[in-house]
């Protein structure tokens, strides 16, 4: 399907569940309510137009200035060869979404990344440990923008360095 | 001392039946066939593997939280280190990655260029791959040739940019300098040397007798499986796809080269292997098609030192020699990224070794370890 064949065929079949976003270079983007991601997962699987076989990438992002954190899912269809880019967007105290490790199995690991780095937790997750941190890790969630760690130096920005 | 069967203990009268106990056993980080610092979690039965519980995250970086706090040409250097073993790969993605999110038009030359070092680096690379691999399985003599091999690709990039293992050879918008004028025929030279070289591994290896019971049926992925864990590259195609990113999603100027996509049949252990020699075979194919038609020309677009992308998002990917690597970046207009998130193909495949090494012995588990490639820099990141 093309990028505007899958759009409308996103939009037809999700109807208000899910919000359009700006397009990521070519791949249709949509924001999805947390409480409605298993639904739509489970159509993205099954629907034999979309068929989403494949999770790609998944990772987490964090806007402090709106107070929103979030996890992208960057899907792709072996057997329909086409892209989708979803996100759920969450406040940024207790943020909490389902695991997709049961429609994608990738998501296992990926997910334990997301939830160690960003902070997020994900609802019945087959192996919530931590992945990449060490064990005695306390000191908060690493990838949010405004963590700050005692080796943690900001770079200026270019042009305005003193 | 010769034991006769009346020899033999009887179980004392009354005695328990002999009972047999599951047990773990740690192997690694530091472990000769875990190819850098993985730690495998093996519950046993006897010989035979219960289960298999990866531990990454011993050479976790940080390198998500690193490029937010770099402007776009300064974190080349550390795509680098993100895959040592195929650092030119690993630069050509965040090229391709910057150059969509930006709209940066590539000049030719600087295509071609990049494409004949990809190439070059893939075929070292699964050079490293034959030597590890082999050595695993107890065959030394692979070893020292492949090793040998690379030496010579190892030469070119060192006349070319100065480095013999993380090049920084790329930059957005084109490539860092031209090669040095003899680089064409010497590169033409290397690719007619390397076919028979390859037909020699192959005649070590893929029909050897030893090697066949090491590898044949051993540490099956099927299809279904594969997809669902989101392994990529020859894993995926020795389960039978045929998918290559460079023929499927072409980049760079892949479009314009004729090569063949090779896939296995059962998803065996051999057959990843069996791939992987083909790609080295069809990887020469390209160089010396790219060579023969390199154009004249710039070799770098002009991006400004102060480069700022337009805000916005990409996700991009490219056949890096052990799958998938994707960079997704979201810019905020400024001249450092706002968030990278690095996909890479190690971390995927890795995640799906605990099913094909399930019920196997521990031996076969250092084969299917050896034939996924893993690099664990590129896991832990």
């Amino acid at each position: 399907m093309t990028a505007e064949e899958l759009t409308s065929k996103i939009k037809a079949t999700f109807a208000e569940k899910v919000e359009e976003l700006p397009a990521v270079t070519g791949i249709p983007a949509f924001r999805v309510k947390a409480e409605h991601l298993e639904e739509i997962c489970t159509t993205l699987v099954s629907d034999p137009e979309l068929k989403f076989d494949n999770l790609s990438c998944l990772g987490g992002i964090d806007y402090p200035e709106t107070n929103e954190i979030g996890v992208v899912y960057c899907l792709f269809s072996f057997a329909k060869r086409h892209h989708l880019n979803l996100r759920v967007m969450m406040p940024r105290e207790n943020p909490e979404v389902i695991s997709v490790s049961e429609f994608w199995v990738a998501a296992n690991w990926f997910e334990r990344e997301t939830a160690e780095l960003f902070g997020i937790k994900f609802k019945d997750h087959p192996d919530p440990r931590p992945l990449l941190l060490i064990e005695e890790w306390d000191e908060g969630y690493p990838m949010r923008r405004d963590w700050e760690g005692k080796d943690f130096i900001r770079m200026p920005e270019v042009g305005q360095e003193k | 001392m010769v034991v006769n069967s009346s020899d033999r203990v009887e179980p004392a009268p009354g005695g328990r039946e002999l009972e047999t106990q599951e047990f773990v056993v740690n192997m690694g980080p530091q472990h000769p066939s875990t190819h850098g610092v993985c730690r495998l979690i093996l519950t046993m039965d006897g010989e035979v593997l219960k289960k298999v519980v990866p531990d990454i995250g011993f050479l976790h970086r940080s390198i998500e939280k690193i490029a937010e706090n770099r402007t776009y040409h300064q974190f080349m250097v550390y795509t680098d280190r993100i895959d040592y073993v195929s650092s030119m790969n690993a630069n050509h993605a965040w090229c391709v990655a910057v150059e969509k999110l930006a709209g940066i038009e590539v000049p030719e030359r600087a295509e071609y260029l990049r494409v004949i070092m990809a190439e070059l680096n893939r075929i070292a690379s699964h050079l490293v791959f034959l030597a590890s691999f082999s050595i695993d399985l107890g065959a030394v003599t692979p070893f020292l040739y492949a090793f040998r091999e690379r030496e010579r690709i190892v030469d070119l990039f060192e006349m070319t940019c100065g480095q013999r293992l993380t090049y920084n050879y790329m930059r957005i918008g084109g490539v860092s300098r031209d090669v040095p004028k003899d680089f064409v025929s010497e590169t033409k030279k290397f690719c007619s040397y390397l076919y028979p070289r390859v037909d020699e591994y192959e005649a070590i290896l893929t029909e050897n007798p030893i090697f066949l019971g090491r590898t044949k049926g051993i540490g099956i992925l099927d299809l279904p499986t594969a997809i669902n864990y989101s392994v990529s590259g020859p894993p995926l195609r020795g389960s039978g796809l045929k998918w290559d990113i460079r023929k499927d999603e072409p980049y760079s100027a892949y479009d314009v080269f004729d090569f063949d996509i090779p896939t296995g049949e059962n998803g065996d252990t051999w057959d990843r292997y069996k791939v992987r020699i083909e790609e080295m075979r069809q990887s020469a194919r390209i160089i010396e098609q790219a060579l023969e038609g390199l154009p004249e020309g710039e070799i770098k677009a002009k991006v400004p030192a102060r480069f700022r992308p337009p805000k916005g998002e990409v996700f991009a990917r490219i056949e890096a020699p052990r799958g998938e690597m994707a960079y997704f970046i979201v810019s905020d207009g400024s001249t450092k990224p706002y968030r990278v998130k690095i996909r890479t193909a190690s971390f995927c495949n890795l995640q799906a070794l605990p099913v094909m090494a399930k019920d196997l012995k521990i031996a076969d588990l250092v084969a299917i370890f050896g034939s996924l490639d893993i690099i664990l820099p590129e896991v832990d990141r």
